[in-house]
């Protein structure tokens, strides 16, 4: 069985749609979504649609939790704030019903799937680091979690001694004696300096890990986010990566 | 400190800086450096440091360990060397470069650390456990007490020798309610109530003293030790 899992979409179609072209290439079984499908991108109804036709898991991330009002932007910075109430606007009945079907996170065989950290999930705490990713840890019993949320690929492995080791994500063959916390990246928005879009494939039987990098049109999309007066920064940010 | 920068498909995506005496690289978890991949032997190679020289020694791995695009068995290292393992390449510098331009981009850096560096951090993570598990402040049983761990989830809590109090203190020489803990501004305040005894931490007798993470407190017999936690 081979997965795709995909995350932290933010409504950018043009990188989407080149990642489920990739996806189909690579002969996956089955796509799961991690979450934060929309929000900065120009066309968030229209990848809540892709993804709820191409997707078999699909979570809950933080940006459809503020679509569905069960948080406040009221943390967020300025351009987040601006991006989430035009987002907002955009959703139609369906896809705030296709949104309501979230869950928050999913375990199946030895794995959990989940948007920020097993730990209080629905507080978004981003993992990060090696301590933040050492009490996330304790939280779960599965042998590897696969996350999103930072939009940067890493790969944490719990350690006896020490924090956890971290890694920036590339292909491995975890051990299966070992835990490991798995970041997927990010399609729409990456911020490890690589501005193609990322995500993972996982080969259960094999046991082996696959970062995907797809080059996408980031002009266009950067385009159409012109026209509908999205904030300059979450523009910018496409063609850079960070 | 000597610097070691793992590359894999030539980007950075570890760096490891350390002082031990024996780096160990390999595809197990009891590995220094571990790498998870085909071409790995589970002990592939070590480092050695002996009087300011290290020297990479390959054990006898399958695929071999290459300097400098060189098979070798046994080779001193000198600063910048390229040591290539499976498709990793490991690049050697004799000191660490804090913004080395290499690694700039990269912000987790694993400390190799010694035996004493990880009883210290053994310590740490027993604490970070504990308030991960209460999700708060945790007052942690030292010596004479009846609990290894109470956690502080009111904003008062009471010390001594009373039935009413919420932390028991073992002695002859305290009162009742010997001392309090209170939750002021975010911060945990102790207080010394007691007229017959004394409230100390680490050793020192006070009356009115802000906690800070680690502090010991004795009250007669017991001794408590406080662990600051995220306040939630």
């Amino acid at each position: 069985m081979k997965l795709a899992l995909i995350s932290d979409i933010h409504g950018n179609l043009e990188a989407l749609t080149s990642v489920l072209k990739d996806v189909e290439n690579q002969k996956v079984d089955k796509i799961h979504c991690l979450g934060d499908v929309i929000g900065y991108g120009s066309d968030p109804s229209a990848c809540l649609k892709l993804v709820d036709q191409n997707c078999d898991i699909k979570l809950m991330g933080n940006h459809e939790y503020v679509a569905l009002d069960l948080i406040s932007t009221e943390n967020y910075n300025e351009a987040a704030k601006i991006s989430s109430d035009w987002t907002k606007n955009q959703l139609t009945e369906d896809d705030f019903s296709i949104v309501s079907s979230f869950e928050m996170k999913h375990s199946f065989q030895d794995f959990l799937l989940v948007h920020a950290s097993p730990f209080e999930p629905e507080q978004w705490h981003y993992i990060i680091a090696p301590d933040m990713a050492f009490q996330a840890f304790s939280y779960f019993d599965e042998k590897i979690c696969f996350f999103g949320h930072s939009h940067l690929p890493q790969i944490y492995m719990e350690l006896e001694d020490n924090f956890p080791r971290m890694q920036a994500g590339h292909d491995f063959l975890p051990d299966k004696e070992n835990r490991y916390l798995i970041n997927v990246g990010s399609v729409g928005q990456p911020r490890d300096n690589d501005p193609r879009a990322c995500y993972l494939i996982f080969d259960i039987e094999e046991y082996e890990v696959i970062y995907r990098r797809i080059a996408y049109d980031i002009s266009l999309a950067q385009k159409k986010m012109t026209e509908k007066h999205i904030p300059e920064m979450l523009i910018d940010r496409l063609e850079v990566g960070r | 400190m000597a610097e070691i920068i793992v590359k894999y498909d030539n980007k950075v995506i570890e760096r490891i800086v350390t002082e031990k005496k024996r780096v160990s690289i390999g595809r197990t978890r009891d590995n220094d450096i571990v790498l998870e991949n085909r071409g790995v032997s589970r002990k592939h190679a070590l480092i050695e440091f002996n009087n300011n020289a290290a020297v990479i020694i390959d054990n006898e791995s399958l695929n071999g360990t290459f300097l400098n695009n060189r098979k070798i068995n046994e080779e001193i290292l000198r600063d910048d060397d390229i040591i290539t393992i499976g498709k990793y390449s490991l690049v050697y510098h004799t000191e660490s470069t804090e913004d080395n331009k290499d690694s700039s981009h990269f912000d987790g850096t694993m400390i190799l650390k010694t035996k004493k560096q990880k009883k210290l951090l053994e310590n740490d993570k027993i604490e970070k456990q504990i308030i991960s598990k209460y999700g708060g402040s945790v007052l942690l049983g030292e010596e004479n007490t009846d609990f290894s761990e109470y956690k502080i989830d009111r904003d008062v809590i009471t010390i001594g020798k009373a039935k009413f109090v919420h932390v028991k203190a073992k002695g002859f020489w305290i009162s009742g309610i010997q001392a309090k803990i209170s939750k002021e501004n975010n911060c945990f305040v102790l207080y010394n109530l007691g007229k017959k005894g004394k409230t100390l931490v680490n050793g020192e007798p006070i009356s009115k003293y802000n906690l800070k993470n680690g502090d010991l407190i004795t009250i007669g017999k017991s001794t408590y030790k406080f662990v600051e936690g995220n306040n939630k």
